[in-house]
């Protein structure tokens, strides 16, 4: 008997009675309680998970629990790695979620509902991967997808303020956000539940396991079409192009420990979806499909780091920064797919490790780089990078933790996303042997498209520590900024010690990793060899060894500012004015801004990003040559939700307005509606049969 | 393809090295090796001793051969070159333009405006002569001075 078994029920009634505390207790006592709980959830769902790492396997069936078909439920090794990253991100972001909601009224995360539907989403994160049939599978994730609804409504009515500030009255923008997200994770359902039953129908039943068995029999255009729409769907939720609208609206105005989870936890399922269905129940397909998701994730890594890099917004910066990442990892999953549809296992296990270790790192630095965010967010009431800045001097620990994950973020040694886009950037090097000219071309255009995007990133990521973090506050708000309490400070350590492990000593994740790959029927060690410390690749003659990497890095910067110093020491120093060019001392607003620092990358980018620029002059009434006031107003608008979503949404209400006019009122035009209808269908039946 | 005809068409303007002017090297000018990076200030001329700067500096009188070279901020500068007089507006800003300049540094004014205040001596808005709020090291008299006379004040900078 192994410990996933206890550990999920441990889990599922952690969640019940962390649902039921949140219902029922008074707020003092809430949210503590409610934190305490869901982090117990995050802690035996991701005990569950490293079980699952660690060789494990589990299968069941609860006939009674879902009507008809029965609950199936088996947890591999695949499945094991979301359940471990879901449930260290949830036992972290829980800490972090104490500190945040306390202190602030039971209104926005602190209220009855959220603290109630908490919980139940941290479940179902937990639960998602765990399930194996397609009945169980969607009503976890729409569980999921309800949950997280609730969650990023939590704060509707004005956003989270700082301490002594009085509520602003609801805010548009928070309920537009639930709105997009509601309709596009539901059109999203609504693509799952036609590919899988178009699936379960061809393959005769409905578990995970039939359908493996079932999925070579099916005609291969029926094979295709179930992949089009089920990957439509996943890439959606993991946040891809062009399917990612909802993203950059519903992660900014989630309340911050909420946003964590979505970026960090929950498009992670998008992923698995896509693993699960695409390489492990379809079992690989044509290399049509890959090609497809290679394209994708190029377009959306790109695409995510360009619109991350214009925005002002601190957390639509990192929301879009997740589009990004994912589209890296769908890169991987799409390499993958590609080299075993040529036969190349090992080289599609190494794409396909490097992909789930990137899943992982990405996991580990977007949940911190939200939480420290989000303290920005609490202690000022800005997300606005224009506005922030001077918040290194004023909250030194958030800076120092957000730094950490930045650096994680910008692909570079020695942070932790280095390592996997290595990992992946190897595999699609390497993947060239691979014969085809879709392949030839497709590849190194990948590659290209990577670097690309790990150049802007940097970016990026200057942009935000730098002009967030550092230089003069630019606004009062941000000049009052005090340190976040104790508590979202220890959530944000325990998800720094992940990134520092991560970047340090990935090797431990080796085997785990192995046997997530191996769970998809691809040579898991063939490619990878963990060797203590570093990573080595067996077939290709490469190796990385992130600790001496970062001992040796530690060194040079150690020389670097020492030496100056200890030559400089016998020179006399002479503390001069800022230079101001003669004129006044500079005022923080003569500062560089986010939207300053963009506007080179914005130049460069310009046809791809289309910028709106509007300048207003008035001039005074006597005359036309003095200038009384100029207004200058500069937009960015996302390019793909102008072109591909407005068109639609206007001959959708147009089709509405249309079809208003049929229902004119008048009960005779009603009846006669029904009279046409009938004889129509009776027409229909004559003729039929 | 024209700019290399142009070139070679139009060879050499520079006009033949005058002698070296007499009178001492700047003392304090001796560390600066004969390299003397320079910033111009103006602290309220009428423009014309600007214009002479700037021919001074032209391929004609070529100033920089004789190791001088204009910079665009005091921050890299040995010398600042005054002209005019020190208008009230300037007189903070030029006061902190020389404070900005690294040592050992240097203050010439050029012009009789620079130097006494000259056709505006006495006006509304004039502050004074630039020897009236910066320590001043070299004159260069003439309204406006020859670009020869520049030079040759900057000759004594460099000691070239
Ligand atoms: S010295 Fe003569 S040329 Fe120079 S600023 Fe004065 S008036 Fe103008």
């Amino acid at each position: 008997m192994s410990a996933i078994p206890a550990a999920l029920a441990t889990a599922t009634a952690l969640a019940a009675t962390g649902a039921l505390a949140g219902l029922g207790l008074p707020y003092r006592l809430r949210v503590a309680v409610v934190g305490v709980l869901t982090a117990g959830v995050g802690v035996a769902g991701g005990t569950a998970g490293v079980a699952a790492l660690g060789g494990s396997r589990w299968r069941a069936v609860y006939s009674g629990l879902v009507p008809l078909a029965g609950a199936h439920v088996a947890v591999d090794a695949l499945a094991g790695l979301f359940m471990a990253v879901a449930g260290a991100v949830l036992a972290a972001v829980a800490v972090y979620g104490i500190g945040y909601a306390t202190g602030h009224g039971a209104h926005g995360l602190g209220s009855r509902t959220a603290q109630a539907v908490l919980p139940v989403f941290a479940l179902s994160l937990v639960l998602v991967p765990v399930a194996a049939a397609v009945s169980t599978f969607l009503l976890l994730w729409e569980l999921m997808a309800l949950t997280s609804l609730f969650l990023v409504l939590a704060e509707h009515r004005g956003g989270h303020l700082p301490l002594g500030r009085s509520r602003e009255r609801g805010s548009p923008s928070v309920r537009q956000a639930g709105t997009w997200y509601a309709v596009m994770t539901h059109l999203g359902l609504v693509l799952l539940l036609a590919g899988f039953a178009l699936f379960a129908a061809q393959a005769g039943g409905e578990t995970f396991a039939t359908l493996r068995a079932g999925a070579h029999g099916i005609p291969p255009t029926v094979r295709g079409l179930v992949f089009v729409l089920v990957a439509l769907a996943f890439t959606s939720k993991a946040g891809a192009v062009p399917l990612h609208a909802w993203l950059p609206r519903a992660h900014p105005e989630a309340p911050s420990p909420v946003s964590a989870l979505m970026s960090a936890a929950m498009v992670n399922l998008g992923i698995y979806g896509l693993v699960r269905t695409g390489l492990d129940l379809l079992g690989g397909g044509p290399a049509w499909w890959w090609l497809g998701l290679l394209a994708m994730g190029g377009a959306s890594a790109v695409y995510g780091i360009l619109q991350a890099a214009m925005a002002s917004d601190l957390k639509r910066l990192l929301a879009y920064s997740t589009s990004e990442n994912m589209g890296l990892v769908l890169t991987g999953v799409g390499a993958s797919g590609l080299f075993a549809a040529h036969g190349d296992k090992p080289l599609a296990a190494l794409a396909l490790a490097a992909a789930l270790l990137h899943v992982v790192n990405h996991a580990a630095f977007k949940a911190l780089l939200f939480c420290a965010a989000g303290s920005v967010l609490r202690a000022t009431g800005l997300r606005d990078l224009d506005r922030l800045g001077g918040l290194r001097a004023r909250m030194p620990v958030t800076a120092a933790l957000f730094a950490l994950a930045a650096l994680g973020a910008v692909a570079l040694p020695p942070g932790n996303g280095f390592i996997s886009e290595w990992l992946l950037l190897q595999s699609l090097v390497h993947g060239l042997a691979v014969p085809g000219v879709a392949v030839a071309v497709v590849l190194p255009l990948s590659v290209a498209l990577i670097a690309l995007s790990t150049g802007i990133a940097a970016a990026v990521f200057v942009k935000a520590l730098g002009v967030g973090f550092f230089a003069r506050p630019r606004d009062e708000r941000a000049a009052a900024a005090r340190e976040a309490p104790p508590l979202m400070l220890a959530g944000m350590t325990l998800l720094a010690a992940g990134v520092v492990a991560l970047a340090l000593v990935p090797g431990l994740l080796g085997h785990g990793l192995d046997r997530a790959v191996g769970a998809v029927g691809l040579p898991g060690s063939g490619a990878l060899t963990w060797g203590g410390l570093g990573v080595r690749l067996t077939d290709i003659s490469a190796r990385l060894e992130p600790l001496w990497v970062v001992a040796a890095l530690t060194a040079a910067i150690v020389l670097a500012t020492g030496l100056p110093r200890l030559y400089g020491r016998r020179r006399r120093r002479v503390n001069a004015r800022l230079w101001d060019c003669g004129g006044g001392a500079p005022t923080p607003r003569m500062t560089y801004t986010a939207t300053s620092f963009a506007e080179p990358l914005q130049r460069v980018f310009d046809d791809v990003l289309a910028p709106e620029q509007d300048v207003d002059v008035t001039p005074v009434r006597e005359s036309a040559y003095l200038v009384e006031r100029v207004r200058f107003q500069h937009r960015v608008p996302d390019r793909i939700e102008h072109r591909l979503y407005e068109p639609v949404l206007r001959a959708l209400a147009s089709t509405g307005r249309a079809a208003r006019r049929l229902a004119g009122g008048s009960v005779h035009l009603y009846l006669g509606y029904g009279f046409a209808g009938l004889v129509v269908l009776l027409l229909a039946l004559v003729v039929g049969w | 393809m024209g700019l290399l005809r142009k070139i070679r068409t139009t060879g050499r303007v520079a006009e033949p090295a005058p002698p070296r002017p007499e009178g001492q090297v700047q003392p304090s000018a001796r560390q600066l090796g004969g390299s003397v990076q320079v910033r111009c200030v103006d602290a309220g001329s009428c423009n014309g001793c600007e214009i002479e700067i700037a021919a001074a500096f032209n391929p004609v009188y070529d100033a920089e051969r004789y190791g001088a070279r204009q910079v665009a901020s005091p921050r890299h500068a040995d010398v600042a070159l005054v002209t005019g007089p020190v208008t009230r507006n300037m007189a903070a800003p030029l006061r902190r333009t020389v404070a900005a300049m690294g040592e050992p540094r240097l203050v010439v004014a050029v012009g009789d405006c620079a130097i006494n205040c000259g056709e505006f001596a006495g006006g509304y808005g004039v502050e004074g002569a630039v020897a009236d709020v910066v320590p001043v090291d070299l004159a260069v008299p003439g309204c406006p001075p020859e670009p020869e006379a520049i030079v040759a004040a900057l000759r004594r900078v460099t000691g070239r």
